[in-house]
C-alpha cells in the first residue's frame, strides 16, 4: 500500500536526532513492549502481515507515536483481530473474563531460555524451488510502476526504475502473498540503483542505493 | 488463525486511536495488564527479554564479530561469503541474523544501512536499534542525502569515495565492517572489539580510533 510508512526519500523531516546514548531500552516502556512482541504472538501470524498491520495504524498515530508504541499499537490490532482480546477490555483496561475464568499464565522463562529462545528465532525465509531465476548478475532490470493496496516491499522510490542485478539471494517467501497467509517462495535479488537516476539532486553522483527485491515487481529493462 | 483482513484491521485502528489511553507508558501497561490477565504472557518472561537484551546482546557481540575479521583474514573471507555461519561460530546466529550479509568499507567504499519501509535491525549481533535508526528523518533521508545524514553524524567523506546505501526491504540483515583503524596493529582482539562502535557497524560512523562508543 502507498502508505504513510514508505517514507523512502520523503523531505520535511529535518535533521536526524544523532544523540541517542548507547541505551537499549529509554524507558521502561519500552523494554516491556520488546518483551511482549518476543512472547505474545498469535497463532498462525506471519512476519509481513504483522508488518501490514503496522503500516494500517492511521497516519497521524504512525509518524507521531515513538517506534515501541506502534509495536503495542500493532499488537493490540493483532490480538484483537485473532479474539485474543477485546476493544471493551481496552477500554476497560483490564480482562472482562470471570476470575474463576482465567487460565494461569505460562511458566516464567529464565534468562538462559530467552537466550536459547533468540537462537531458535534465527528464522530461515529461503527454499528450493524447481523455476530457475529468470535475472542473472549484471543484468539491467525496470521495477514495477505501480504497487498494490496490500503489503508490498518495492518502495515508491524505486518505483519504474532501472537498476542492475547485483547478487541472486535465491528463492525467498513473498511477502505480498505471506501478508495474506500464503506461503510462496521466489527469487530474490539485490538490485543496485544509481542515486543520479533515483533523485534530481543527486546528478553527476557515483552513489548507490541497493534494494532487495523479488522476481515479481522486475522486468527486463 | 487471523483472518489476514486489511480491513478489518484498519477499522481496529481507527477504534484504538480514540479507545487507548493517552501516553505511551499507560499504553503499554494496558497491553500487558490484558495479556498476563488472560494467561497469555507470563511478565517474568519480560523481564528475562529485557535483560536479555540490556546484558546480554548488543553491540558489543558485532564488535566482536568485526574484530575477530581484523584479526583473522581466514575468518573475514568466510564472514564476507557467508556471514550467518560465521557469526554462529561465536555463538551470535539469531533473532533476524539468519540472512546476514556484511558489507565491507574500503577507502573508495562507504556502506550505509538503513530500513526505509519498517526499521529492520540484525538484533541478534546489534541488540535493539538506535532511536534515530526508526525515526522518521533517517529512514526518509538515508536513501536521498546519505551524505547529509553522515554531515550530520560529522563524517565528512571525499567526493571520490562511493556511498552504497542499503534498504533492508526484504529478510537479508546487514553489518557494515568498518575500516581497521591505523595504528592498532599491537592489539589483540579485545582492545580492537572495544574501538569498534555501534554506529560503525550501521555505516553512521567512518573512522575508528578514539575509544568513543556509540
Amino acid at each position: 500500500m502507498d502508505g504513510i510508512h514508505d517514507l523512502g526519500g520523503k523531505q520535511g523531516f529535518g535533521p536526524v536526532d544523532v544523540d541517542d546514548g548507547e541505551q537499549p531500552f529509554h524507558a521502561d516502556w519500552e523494554g516491556r513492549e520488546w518483551g511482549i512482541a518476543q512472547c505474545a504472538r498469535t497463532p498462525g501470524i506471519t512476519i509481513d502481515w504483522w508488518r501490514h498491520c503496522r503500516e494500517l495504524i492511521l497516519p497521524v498515530d504512525y509518524l507521531s507515536r515513538p517506534y515501541f508504541d506502534s509495536w503495542a499499537q500493532t499488537d493490540f490490532a493483532t490480538y484483537i483481530e485473532a479474539g485474543w482480546i477485546t476493544l471493551a477490555e481496552v477500554d476497560a483496561g483490564r480482562s472482562l473474563d470471570p476470575v474463576e475464568a482465567r487460565p494461569e499464565p505460562p511458566a516464567a522463562m529464565t534468562l538462559e531460555q530467552v537466550l536459547e529462545e533468540d537462537r531458535a528465532h534465527a528464522y530461515r525465509f529461503d527454499a528450493q524451488i524447481d523455476t530457475p531465476p529468470k535475472f542473472e548478475i549484471g543484468q539491467a532490470v525496470r521495477t514495477m510502476a505501480h504497487g498494490h493496496a496490500g503489503h508490498t516491499r518495492l518502495p515508491q522510490y524505486a518505483r519504474n526504475q532501472v537498476g542492475v542485478i547485483s547478487a541472486q539471494h535465491g528463492a525467498h517467501v513473498f511477502p505480498d502473498l505471506s501478508a495474506q497467509g500464503r506461503e510462496i517462495h521466489q527469487h530474490c535479488y539485490s538490485v543496485a540503483f544509481d542515486a543520479a537516476e533515483l533523485w534530481p539532486e543527486a546528478k553527476g553522483s557515483r552513489d548507490k542505493v541497493f534494494l532487495d527485491l523479488w522476481e515479481a515487481y522486475l522486468g527486463e529493462a | 488463525m487471523p483472518d489476514f483482513d486489511a480491513d478489518k484491521v484498519a477499522h481496529i485502528h481507527r477504534e484504538l486511536h480514540s479507545h487507548l489511553p493517552s501516553e505511551s507508558a499507560l499504553r503499554i501497561k494496558a497491553l500487558e495488564t490484558l495479556l498476563v490477565e488472560k494467561g497469555l504472557v507470563n511478565p517474568q518472561t519480560i523481564d528475562a527479554w529485557v535483560q536479555a537484551y540490556s546484558e546480554e546482546i548488543g553491540p558489543k557481540r558485532g564488535a566482536h564479530v568485526v574484530a575477530r575479521a581484523w584479526s583473522d583474514p581466514e575468518y573475514k573471507k568466510r564472514l564476507l561469503a557467508d556471514a550467518p555461519a560465521a557469526i554462529d561460530e561465536l555463538g551470535y546466529l539469531g533473532k533476524a541474523t539468519a540472512h546476514l550479509k556484511v558489507v565491507e568499507n574500503t577507502p573508495a567504499v562507504h556502506n550505509l544501512v538503513v530500513c526505509t519501509l519498517c526499521s529492520c535491525y540484525p538484533f541478534s549481533i546489534l541488540g535493539i536499534a538506535p532511536a534515530w535508526y526508526k525515526a522518521a528523518a533517517y529512514r526518509a533521508r538515508a536513501v536521498r542525502d546519505p551524505r547529509g545524514v553522515l554531515a550530520e553524524f560529522g563524517v565528512e567523506l571525499d567526493a571520490d569515495v562511493e556511498v552504497r546505501v542499503w534498504d533492508s526491504t526484504a529478510e537479508l540483515r546487514y553489518l557494515v565492517l568498518p575500516q581497521r583503524p591505523r595504528g592498532s596493529d599491537d592489539l589483540d582482539e579485545d582492545a580492537l572489539a572495544a574501538l569498534v562502535t555501534r554506529n560503525s557497524m550501521i555505516g553512521t560512523q567512518r573512522d575508528l580510533g578514539a575509544k568513543r562508543r556509540g
